[in-house]
């Protein structure tokens, strides 16, 4: 037990930090309820009278769905659904890949000695100093070239031919991905107790089993949260994803930010309100399943 | 084979660096290459890349300038150098703002119970779910004129019976500071957190035999121990602060041209590729030297960790 | 512990994923099979005009976001039974660097005048046979025949526009007349520009008699330094959605384009839209085939099939901006009445004879390019 009390100067800024961090949030929610379709300015909340609701004042629209007009709006746009589905499966299929591999290069680096080393440790860096718009522009240019020629080479043409697509962008984004699963990692193993292995290893284990059993169950929640950071930064990203893209692949991000450029309904805040509630729920349930089962820890 | 692999331990290092190193290779460290061969080239009249060699772009961005306004026949034109200038004070003035936010919640959740924790740190992530753009523009909402901020003001200050004049909040550099506190604080709040709370209770109790004040034990246990975090967090600000044109575009107006506004606008509207190749390798090049020096002296690890 | 945690997370999320791509990814309206073809929202589709025989599945266009209506695509999609793919842009600068870049597979992007001319010179674009496009015959000779694409080799009209002055004359005792109005002391503080460095350049050029179009440096030293004084005046720089700002009582005047202008009339009837003395922005923008377009035969039928009076009426409806189509406003004005006397009756819309014979376009500058915008960069990024 830490023998200092909790000072009253800590508690009030973590109040306002929160404060401060869920602000806009609230904000955000609350407008997704504007009875205004421009989203300018905040005309009240969507009255309903019979199966009509009325827009900035004046304009009366039917609307079966009463203060959440928004939130149907956004139901009835395929468009976000597709732009959502698409984001979700490059961020997972990403996801997976880079953390494999990022682990295994995390392994690599804290534990080994090898010839490559000091250019894949500063291979790791690129992706975290280059500004995006370079990495998106000159990943283009490298696909572009690259399909060029293959296109040319084995003579495709029309649909059969390779151009960019969610499997560029899953490519693109595993490359930014990488850099900090590893660090994340190999942030973990830094601290690693080796007695464990040590110990499996004198009772016999080969080396194999030992990397399964011990060393990797240790290592999951520094290969879980690497793998998280990873999800989050292909969730959110817009640069390289714009570059990367094709017919078919616009990705959510994408979506929003022409859409906010444009024309900025309230149904692009029933869109953040529902993405914040799926989490927030999912956050909930989690801590509800680890309070049931959860065992005294150690101090 | 596979019995080499077991016994050659250099073998085994890079069969597991090889996938990683390959794909950053391909997809970065050529298109870098590429960029830097750019750099020496010279703009074609619609905007494609002559290549040659000439340092014109280089010399270009540190202010060398042939025509001159006073008839001068070279003079200092330090106009990319206040862009540089301008973008490192907002990154430098954000980071210090976010530690001084990040650094109490941090200690909070640090010392709250075990098992509140992960709540705490959820709490924090949340936003960071939503899309980044959704939420500068959320900010957008608070800021204006007729914005939240405003009616809220407004409505305590005809409470109190006071004249209100609305604040005008938005499309100023103070907003922009706003925006891009907002944005990174999650990324400080982390790395903090995870080096405080590797901090061995014992050392406090040691402390507090000693004869420690609250104050010094904080000052000579807490603030070295945590350093690393703080290290790792500014890293994770610092460098995307230099290179975000978004947030200065939506909440600043688009007044003010940072050096990530100014690289965006070679390749895109001046179709000046070398140009904006040449800017990019600088701006890549003094980031990674100030990376360099500013973990060679608090030191580099672990709490680069994000959770 | 962390890690389980974590794990829920993901499979809540996989989940999740799971659901939506489902919902989203599922194919457009089937094709109906004979009678009446109904879009999603229950508008019945007309035949095609102009029937073509179409063997491509797909058809891929690149265009502005929101710019076509949903019913477009629909009945495009049911009566061909031809799938869209639509990607999107902000911004003419945008949409040139990735098709220029190639590795792009579309056939239709909608760019704007002055990026034509560069784009034909790069190869990119693909001559449009007109004997393949009996459409062509529906727009308004008006809009046909441009300086940027002379007898309409690689393009054909979409909607036009104008860059023009906008003011709240409930906010602005003295209302603008001209550009160089804008300069007044009154204004300062209170003005929302377009993010054009071409437009913004543009019109200070004309303040000073010169030309929109110049490449004489020291013309453009002159509007530089005319420039400097007013960028300060500037509250902020929009080319996403100034109405935003006026509408919201941030600005109270300034320059916009034509929609923007119109939705913030919608929204306040007191704003205003000024044609200028020296004369406003004409702008177009135009649909344009890639070269190596892989579905040339739908986008044929795509543009046959869209530039019909009873299918294009509905840019009216949905996007207020000056339609090129004379097919389309004689259906309005036969069918949609109400729609066709709002168009006309608008001075936005409906530009002046006067306005338009007094604008002026904005053209490619090719080798100038870097000039007007190291100008721009030098005006904002000197504060």
């Amino acid at each position: 037990m830490n023998p200092f009390k909790r000072s009253p100067f800590v508690i009030i800024a973590t109040t306002l930090v929160y404060i401060f961090l869920y602000a806009p949030i609230v904000g955000l929610i609350l407008y997704s309820f504007n009875a205004s379709r421009a989203n300018v300015t905040f005309q009240g909340f969507i009255t309903q009278t019979s199966d009509r609701v009325v827009m900035d004042g004046s304009l009366v629209v039917a609307s079966p769905c009463g203060a959440f007009h928004w939130y149907c709006d956004l139901a009835k746009n395929r468009d976000v659904l597709e732009a959502a589905g698409n984001t979700l499966s490059i961020a997972f299929t990403a996801t997976i890949i880079s953390t494999i591999i990022g682990t295994m290069s995390a392994i690599a680096l804290q534990r080994y000695d090898f010839k490559l080393k000091p250019f894949s440790q500063l291979a790791l860096y690129i992706p975290i100093v280059i500004p995006e718009i370079v990495m998106g522009i000159g990943v283009l240019t490298l696909f572009s070239q690259f399909f060029g020629w293959l296109n040319n080479a084995l003579a495709l043409s029309g649909d059969a031919r390779l151009s960019l697509g969610i499997f560029t962008v899953t490519v693109s984004h595993i490359a930014f991905m990488v850099p900090f699963v590893t660090l994340v990692v190999q942030a973990r193993l830094q601290g690693f107790d080796k007695s464990y292995e040590e110990a499996a290893m004198d009772l016999g284990a080969d080396e194999w089993t030992t990397f399964r059993r011990v060393t990797l169950p240790m290592l999951l929640p520094g290969v879980l949260s690497g793998a998280l950071l990873a999800f989050t930064l292909s969730l959110d990203d817009f640069v390289i994803t714009f570059f990367t893209n094709g017919p078919g692949s616009t990705t959510l991000p994408i979506y929003v930010y022409g859409l906010l450029r444009r024309i900025i309904t309230p149904q692009v805040n029933a869109l953040s309100t529902v993405w914040i509630l799926i989490v927030f729920f999912a956050v909930m349930a989690i801590q509800i399943l680890q309070s049931r089962d959860a065992k005294p820890r150690h101090a | 084979m596979l019995k080499k692999l077991r016994e050659n331990k250099a073998l085994q290092g890079t069969f597991l660096a090889l996938p990683t190193t390959l794909w950053l290779f391909v997809l970065l460290i050529i298109p870098l290459f590429l960029t830097l061969i750019i750099s020496f080239g010279k703009r074609s009249p619609d905007g494609g890349v002559i290549y040659t060699f000439t340092l014109d772009n280089y010399i270009r961005l540190f202010g060398y300038e042939t025509n001159c306004a006073n008839g001068q026949s070279a003079c200092f034109d330090p106009l990319y150098v206040q862009i540089l200038w301008r973008s490192l004070t907002l990154a430098f003035n954000t980071t210090v703002i976010v530690i001084s936010m990040a650094y109490p919640l941090a200690y909070f959740i640090a010392r709250a119970h075990p098992q509140k924790r992960n709540t705490y740190l959820f709490m924090v992530l949340i936003p960071l779910w939503t899309n980044f753009v959704i939420r500068v523009y959320a900010w957008m909402m608070l800021l204006r004129k007729e914005g939240a901020i405003n009616i809220i003001l407004g409505t305590v200050a005809n409470w109190l019976g006071i004249d209100f004049v609305p604040l005008e909040m938005l499309y100023t550099p103070g907003a922009v500071l706003v925006g891009m506190v907002y944005e990174f604080l999650p990324f400080m709040i982390l790395p903090i957190y995870t080096s405080l709370e590797k901090i061995d209770n014992s050392l406090y109790e040691a402390a507090a035999d000693l004869g420690a004040n609250p104050i010094r034990a904080f000052l000579r246990v807490t603030l070295p121990l945590s350093m690393p975090g703080v290290v790792a967090g500014t890293i994770l600000v610092f460098i995307p602060v230099m290179g975000t044109f978004i947030v200065s575009d939506i909440l600043g107006g688009r007044q003010v041209i940072l050096i990530g506004n100014l690289i965006q606008r070679q390749f895109l509207d001046a179709r000046d590729a070398t140009f904006g190749s040449a800017a990019s390798l600088i701006l890549m090049v003094m980031t990674l030297i100030v990376t360099y020096f500013y973990t060679r002296k608090f030191g580099f690890g672990e709490e680069i960790v994000a959770a | 512990m962390k890690s389980k945690s974590l794990f829920n997370l993901l499979a809540v999320l996989v989940m999740a994923s799971m659901a939506l791509a489902a919902c989203g990814g599922g194919s457009s309206a089937a094709p109906q099979s004979g009678g009446e073809k109904v879009t999603s929202t229950g508008y019945a589709c007309p035949a095609a005009e102009f029937p073509s025989e179409v063997t491509s599945k797909e058809l891929n266009i690149f265009v502005w976001t929101e710019y076509i209506p949903v019913e477009m695509i629909e009945c495009f999609e049911l009566v061909y039974g031809v799938k869209v793919n639509r990607d999107e842009y902000s911004s003419n600068e945008e949409m040139y660097a990735k098709v220029s870049a190639g590795g792009t597979n579309y056939d239709l992007v909608q760019p704007t005048d002055y990026i034509i001319a560069l784009m034909a010179r790069q190869g990119l674009l693909q001559e449009l046979d007109h004997a393949k496009l009996p459409s062509l015959k529906n727009f308004d000779s008006n809009y046909l025949n441009f300086e940027f694409d002379p007898g309409n080799k690689y393009t054909i009209p979409y909607q036009a526009g104008t860059d023009s002055i906008v003011v709240n004359t409930d906010a602005v005792k003295t209302v603008p007349q001209s550009w160089a109005d804008l300069w007044n002391a009154e204004y300062a503080g209170r003005m929302v520009f377009l993010d054009d460095s071409r437009a913004v350049i543009g019109f200070t050029l004309l303040t000073l008699g010169y030309d929109v179009n110049t490449t004489d440096p020291a013309q453009l030293d002159a509007a530089k330094e005319k420039l400097k004084e007013l960028v300060p005046n500037v509250k902020l720089f929009d080319s996403d959605s100034p109405k935003t700002a006026l509408i919201a009582g941030d600005v109270d005047l300034g320059m916009t384009w034509t929609a923007e202008a119109l939705l913030a009339q919608q929204e306040n009837p007191a704003i205003q839209y000024i044609y200028p003395t020296e004369g406003a922005i004409l702008w177009q923008d135009n649909w344009t085939m890639l070269n190596g377009a892989p579905h040339a035969d739908a986008a044929y039928a795509w543009m046959n099939y869209t530039m019909q009076g009873n299918i294009f009426w509905m840019m009216l409806r949905d996007f207020p901006y000056t339609n090129p189509n004379a097919a389309a406003l004689e259906y309005a004005k036969n069918n949609e009445k109400e729609l066709y006397d709002t168009y006309m009756a608008s001075p936005i819309t409906n530009v002046p004879a006067d306005a338009i014979a007094n604008g002026h376009r904005i053209a490619d500058v090719g080798d100038a390019t870097p000039l007007y915008d190291d100008i721009w960069v030098q005006v904002k990024g000197g504060q």
